[in-house]
């Protein structure tokens, strides 16, 4: 019923031309999480596999990547048939497959701690974002991909990069229709690239078991070139082999 | 349920479009993923007019630029990033909050070191967030704002010094002072409306202390003063309240542009530089007493040099004595001033400088060419080679594939260099081709010959480019004519008739048959020779200052039609636009025919001569030498009987160039000073252009022909290039209406290039390429959000070939197809064979698109070309395939293969849990024993590896032809022909173990209860 009563909000916005003023932020986070299948849905989640093939000019390479509640996760790269596991996390040690010797290789401390300060992150971050600690705010209007969305910046607990302390923010853009996501801006904090603005896109929302999943996700650099990951499937609740996360090396 | 809302949504969104309304789009709603690309060159960089660093970590460092806005670096300079790529990009000041310098800063636009050529600022801006978001906060009609300064502990205390209106009185100048953080401003020191403020300054140790140095200037399109009896510095001690002059030690008299600075470690120390009208009392001035008094210590030519463009001081925080001043070389002094040394060498015209707050001999000096810095105290100077600011005045471009674009840059001299080039565009690319400051380079349409020229017309270089020699050609003075006046930027032109012939404007036309030997004047003088704005010898004030740079009542542009050579079109500075049908006999002034919006003597900046009618022609006239920032710009089909406006309302800023497009006569470009919009109506509705396309001045558009690639020049961010703009062409309320719409596209080649890439180090910029690969262009009335938006690539019978990801922007959207499809299936070994990784090309042909959007499928087409400059043969190309498709074939065969022999060790080693057989042994052993042939089995991928085996020498021949076009050569036809003959040995070898050995395996199964062999079909394995 709820999920009716913000629709009928957006249905008003486009027919009464109210303007971007008389939304809050909470209007927008609460009408987002209820429009892709409600809080409840969404907090019991447990975790979700996905199923993509990366396609790079012609190269392509499967991959999946499992998410639980819990924190773990890992994304499962197929190469000739092996498989190379990247961004793996069993709930203490954040671990890679080295390409060169195909062996597990720990991430640096300071990689692994900012990515502990994300396991409160699963589902999403705007889910219960109050008692996250963490602070929004809806910073106007924006025309992203030609179309009108609401500027919502997300702040998080600080990270450390190259032992500095810096604020986490994002910036996401919801559409002012549907108030799903539709982009997401950070600024890249270190190397060659840092200050520049990296940009996520979201689009094709389906339904799976009730909630809504972008199957088309695509990252790249705000205006410039972008690499595109389409899903093929999206499992929630998935099963999975629980050894999969286990730092092999110790 | 969802759904259904949704769907009415839908309805009633469309409902409101069904009307009969026109669909008008702005922006980025029109536009969608078209986007342009900033190639540079950086190699020249451009001015720098403020450098700013972290009052606590010196790794951060702020650029602001004369034209390219706002830069970021966090590494210590050694890379930067634009962070004001939404807003007018001439910055007069950026200033870092004091308490929370990583978030809060502050910019002031408008260049203020106030040459001819400056562009405008529009206010004061404040990002919260250390420069991703920005708001502008006042001061609108400032057009330059020369300081901030904050209290350092109540950072709402605030103090903003205003230059002001550079071609105009203005009453938006002087000292501004907030006490709410900027929110509400109250001006505390104002002079008159001719006299702005060119420095505020705080004391170090007293906030409520302040200098302001305050500057009577006016600049006009033919005359410069600096100074007057307005000019002065002055002192408050109650936080701006009251002011007082402190000239105890000055000279009397007029005075004109001073310099300021307190030292940072000693508060009663100030240094000044001022401009006096007697000469040999201008100079460094110093007091030690804060301002009580001052004392002469240096009137060196270093310091008193053009004290409109160089008057920034800067002292080491560290020690009072060590003291740089801007200018021509830069000039630096150890001992108090009493003596300086130039700085090292780098590029002339220094304007700003930055002392390290850590080290002191490590310093960032800003200049005409860019950012340099310095480990050793100022010594030796290091360009920064990735800052992309250079500042072009004209471009043009030719017609080679690919194509050169050409132009002119302030003070850094002419250029030509590549469209694209192997692994991006970088500094080598780039070719010299003119000294002094550069302004038009136009290429002769069909030998390899350019003309460039420098400031003045002063020399105009015909060079042939092949044999890289020069011949200068200027027309020069001849008997029966006045003194030839040419502009700073003088105008030539080429004929597309007549390829030899050049054109040159002084007060003239100048025409020339044999490519400058000879000169004819075909024109009487066609400016208004209004000899008052001809005494540039008087130009600049107290002290003069006759560059050239105000030479005026000359030509500025000429055109000659494209449909008939005797149509000629000239406009010059001051305001008249004047027209030959006969080439040259007879001449009509059609500037009475402008409406009357335009104030006359209006500079005319640029006219285009259309394709499209022998008398239609556009001007582009701009009075921002006069302080009137209106866009104009008109459209005649009548040879100027009468000129229609095409602007609209859309337009923020004053226009300097249009192009029109080649085709459809509605869609054209207008170069403002703060960036570029386009018409698809003729001038009804206009919209930026804003994706990577800063609001920059855009000083010359060109649109190549071949490519229909529209090239700007612009004044602060190099040669940007929109590729590709053919799909705006039929746009049209037809197919705005229209849920998709594919654009007609057009063939491309699959270029024969090469593969090595180019040489630029880590950080030096490089320019991106165009993509060239096959383009499959389209319109979306809405952005696609719900549901599956599929497309891929079949071939002309249906078969799907690759997958691609579709754009689902509202508006425009390009997806590339590089004509590869996907790498083969390779078998499973230890290692990696890396000739697997390499996708194979589709033979040129036309390739069917099907994109599918909820249960709507939408069909378009595209074709690859052979590239036309190859010289391979068909049979050739045929070789290269079949080849490739063998071993390809051979590589996923064998994959298969693997995956068998795999799937009965696995069963086998299984039903061994269940007992000893040697029936299953001697199945394992030589499975094992095949398999070790086939692929690796140890190591890794970096050096402990084992040699290749059949499938790495497969994939290795495999790579080797597929990546290539030529056919195999002999020795790589012998070596297919060994791997063949292996492949179908080992074929044979697993078909014999498969039929002989696998039986007894299966049947020892059997008895164990182990399930029975399964394998997938071989298409089953191949496309999973």
């Amino acid at each position: 019923m709820k999920k009716l009563t913000i629709l009928a909000i957006a249905l008003l916005f486009t027919v009464g031309n109210i303007s971007a003023q008389d939304v809050t932020v909470d209007d927008i986070i609460d009408g987002y999480l209820e429009n892709t299948g409600g809080k409840d849905n969404w907090r019991a989640l447990k975790g979700t596999k996905m199923t993509a093939k990366v396609n790079q000019g012609g190269l392509e390479i499967p991959v999946e990547i499992v998410v639980m509640a819990d924190g773990r996760t890992y994304t499962k790269i197929s190469i000739q048939g092996n498989e190379i596991y990247q961004g793996v996390f069993d709930g203490e040690n954040l671990w890679s497959t080295n390409f060169q010797s195909m062996k597990p290789e720990k991430s640096d401390q300071e990689t692994t701690d900012n990515f502990k300060l994300n396991l409160n992150d699963f589902p999403d971050s705007f889910l219960d974002y109050k008692d996250k600690g963490y602070t929004v705010e809806l910073m106007g209007t924006e025309t992203i991909d030609g179309t009108e969305t609401y500027k919502v910046k997300l702040v998080k607990e600080p990270i450390k990069v190259n032992g500095e302390e810096k604020e986490d923010v994002t910036f996401y853009y919801f559409d002012t229709e549907s108030f799903v996501p539709i982009a997401q801006d950070t600024e890249i904090k270190q190397g060659p690239q840092a200050g520049v603005i990296q940009r996520i896109t979201q689009s094709d929302y389906d339904e799976v078991e009730g909630l809504y999943f972008p199957f088309s996700i695509s990252q790249g650099i705000k205006d410039g070139p972008s690499a595109p990951i389409k899903m093929e499937t999206i499992e929630v609740n998935p099963e999975v082999d629980e050894s999969v996360f286990k730092y092999p090396g110790e | 349920m969802r759904k259904y809302i949704l769907l009415g949504l839908t309805l009633i969104t469309s409902l409101s479009f069904a009307q009969d309304k026109e669909i008008v789009l702005k922006g980025k709603e029109l536009f969608g993923d078209m986007t342009a690309r900033q190639i540079g060159p950086a190699l020249m960089s451009g001015r720098i007019i403020d450098l700013e660093q972290h009052p606590t970590n010196d790794k951060v460092i702020y650029v602001g630029s004369a034209g390219g806005g706002v830069w970021k670096s966090t590494n210590g300079g050694a890379a930067f990033q634009p962070i004001f790529d939404d807003h007018v990009q001439s910055i007069g000041k950026v200033k870092l909050d004091p308490k929370d310098p990583d978030n809060i800063i502050w910019v002031g636009t408008g260049e203020i070191w106030t040459r001819n050529s400056v562009s405008i600022g529009d206010g004061l801006y404040k990002s919260i967030d250390g420069g991703i978001n920005w708001n502008k906060v006042g001061f609108e009609n400032s057009e330059r704002i020369s300081s901030i300064e904050i209290h350092p502990e109540n950072t709402n205390v605030m103090y903003v010094g205003v230059l002001g209106a550079l071609w105009s009185d203005s009453e938006e100048r002087g000292v501004f002072k907030s006490e709410d953080g900027g929110k509400t401003w109250e001006k505390v020191l104002y002079i008159d409306q001719t006299t702005g403020c060119s420095d505020v300054v705080m004391d170090p140790k007293d906030p409520n202390t302040l200098y302001a140095s305050m500057w009577e200037f006016r600049r006009s399109g033919w005359s410069f003063n600096s100074g007057g009896e307005k000019s002065a510095l002055y002192k408050s001690t109650d936080g701006g309240k009251t002011w007082n002059k402190i000239h105890n030690g000055f000279p009397s008299g007029k005075l004109g542009r001073i310099a300021f600075a307190v030292a940072p470690s000693d508060n009663q120390i100030l240094y000044s530089v001022v401009e006096s009208e007697v000469k040999e009392k201008s100079g460094l001035y110093k007091s030690t007493d804060a301002g009580k008094t001052w004392e002469f210590k240096n009137g060196d030519f270093g310091l008193v040099v053009r004290p409109f463009y160089f008057s920034r001081i800067t002292i080491d925080p560290k020690d009072p004595d060590v003291v740089v001043k801007a200018g021509l070389f830069g000039s630096i002094s150890r001992d108090g001033g009493a003596t300086f040394k130039g700085m090292g060498n780098m590029h002339a015209d220094i304007h700003d400088i930055l002392f390290d707050i850590k080290n002191s001999d490590r310093m960032y000096v800003g200049t005409d060419g860019g950012l340099y810095r310095t480990w050793d105290g100022g010594v030796t100077m290091e360009i920064v080679a990735n800052l992309p600011l250079s500042q072009f005045y004209q471009i043009s471009v030719d017609n080679e594939e690919p194509y050169n674009i050409y132009g002119g840059l302030q003070d850094n001299g002419s250029w030509y260099g590549p469209s694209r080039s192997p692994g991006g565009i970088e500094a080598r690319d780039w070719n010299v081709v003119g000294f002094g400051d550069g302004f038009r380079v136009l290429r002769h349409p069909s030998k390899k010959i350019l003309y460039s020229e420098m400031q003045g017309a002063e020399n105009v270089w015909r060079y042939d480019m092949e044999r890289m020699s020069t011949k200068t050609i200027q027309p020069l003075q001849v008997k029966g004519y006045d003194d030839l006046r040419f502009n700073w930027n003088a105008p030539m032109a080429v004929s597309e008739s007549q390829p030899d012939r050049f054109y040159m404007g002084s007060q003239y036309l100048h025409k020339s048959e044999d490519m400058g030997n000879t000169w004819e004047i075909i024109s009487p003088d066609l400016t208004t020779n209004d000899k008052s704005k001809q005494q540039q010898e008087n130009s600049g004030g107290i002290s003069r200052d006759n560059s050239g740079a105000e030479n005026h009542c000359t030509i500025f542009t000429i055109v000659e039609s494209p449909l008939n050579q005797n149509v000629i079109w000239v406009g010059t500075d001051d305001g008249n636009i004047q027209v030959t049908k006969d080439g040259g006999k007879t001449w009509s002034n059609t500037t009475a025919n402008i409406p009357a919006e335009v104030p006359d003597n209006t500079w005319v900046y640029h006219i285009e001569a259309s394709v499209h009618g022998e008398g239609t022609a556009y001007a582009v006239l701009e009075g921002h030498t006069t302080g009137d920032f209106n866009t104009y710009a008109y459209k005649t089909t009548d040879y100027g009987a009468t000129w229609t406006s095409i602007v609209s309302d859309d337009i923020y800023g004053f226009a300097r160039s249009i192009q029109e497009d080649y085709v459809n006569e509605d869609l054209l470009f207008l170069g403002t000073e703060f960036g570029l919009y386009i018409t698809i109506n003729g001038g009804k509705n206009w919209s930026q252009f804003t994706n990577n396309m800063p609001p920059v001045a855009v000083h010359f558009i060109e649109l190549q022909k071949k490519t229909n690639d529209l090239v700007m020049g612009t004044h602060g961010r190099g040669v940007i290039i929109l590729d590709d703009i053919s799909p705006l062409r039929s746009l049209n309320q037809e197919v705005l209406a229209k849920n998709v719409h594919f654009f007609e596209s057009t063939p491309a080649v699959m270029e024969e290039a090469s593969p090595f890439g180019g040489t630029a180090t880590e950080r030096e910029f490089v320019g991106p390429n165009s993509n060239n690969n096959v383009k499959i262009t389209y319109y979306l009335k809405k952005k696609h959000i719900f549901g599956k938006m599929l497309m891929e690539i079949q071939d002309l019978n249906g078969n799907k070939l690759i997958e691609l990801v579709p754009g689902k922007s509202k508006g425009i959207n390009v997806v590339t197809w590089n004509g590869l499809i996907r790498q083969p299936k390779m078998a499973k070994g230890k290692s990696i064979a890396r000739g697997g990784f390499t996708s194979p090309r589709v033979p040129a042909g036309t390739y069917n698109v099907v994109m599918t959007k909820g249960k709507e499928t939408y069909k378009s087409q595209v074709t690859y070309i052979n590239d036309p400059k190859s010289l391979l043969t068909d049979a050739e190309r045929t070789a290269n395939h079949e080849a490739t498709v063998k071993l390809y074939d051979m590589s996923q065969e064998l994959a298969y293969m693997v995956y068998q022999i795999d799937e009965i060790l696995n069963k086998a080693e299984e039903a061994k849990k269940s007992g000893t057989s040697k029936n299953v042994d001697v199945v394992i052993k030589d499975l094992n024993d095949l398999k070790k042939t086939l692929v690796t089995t140890t190591g890794d991928n970096y050096v402990d590896t084992e040699e290749a085996k059949l499938r790495g020498n497969i994939a290795d021949l495999y790579s080797k032809i597929a990546s290539g076009f030529q056919a195999p050569t002999a020795s790589e036809l012998e070596n297919l022909k060994l791997l063949e003959e292996r492949f179908t040995d080992a074929k044979q070898k697993l078909n014999l173990i498969i039929q002989k050995r696998v039986p007894k395996l299966e049947r020892y199964m059997e008895g164990k209860g182990v399930p029975e062999l399964n394998y997938k079909s071989y298409d089953e394995f191949i496309q999973e």
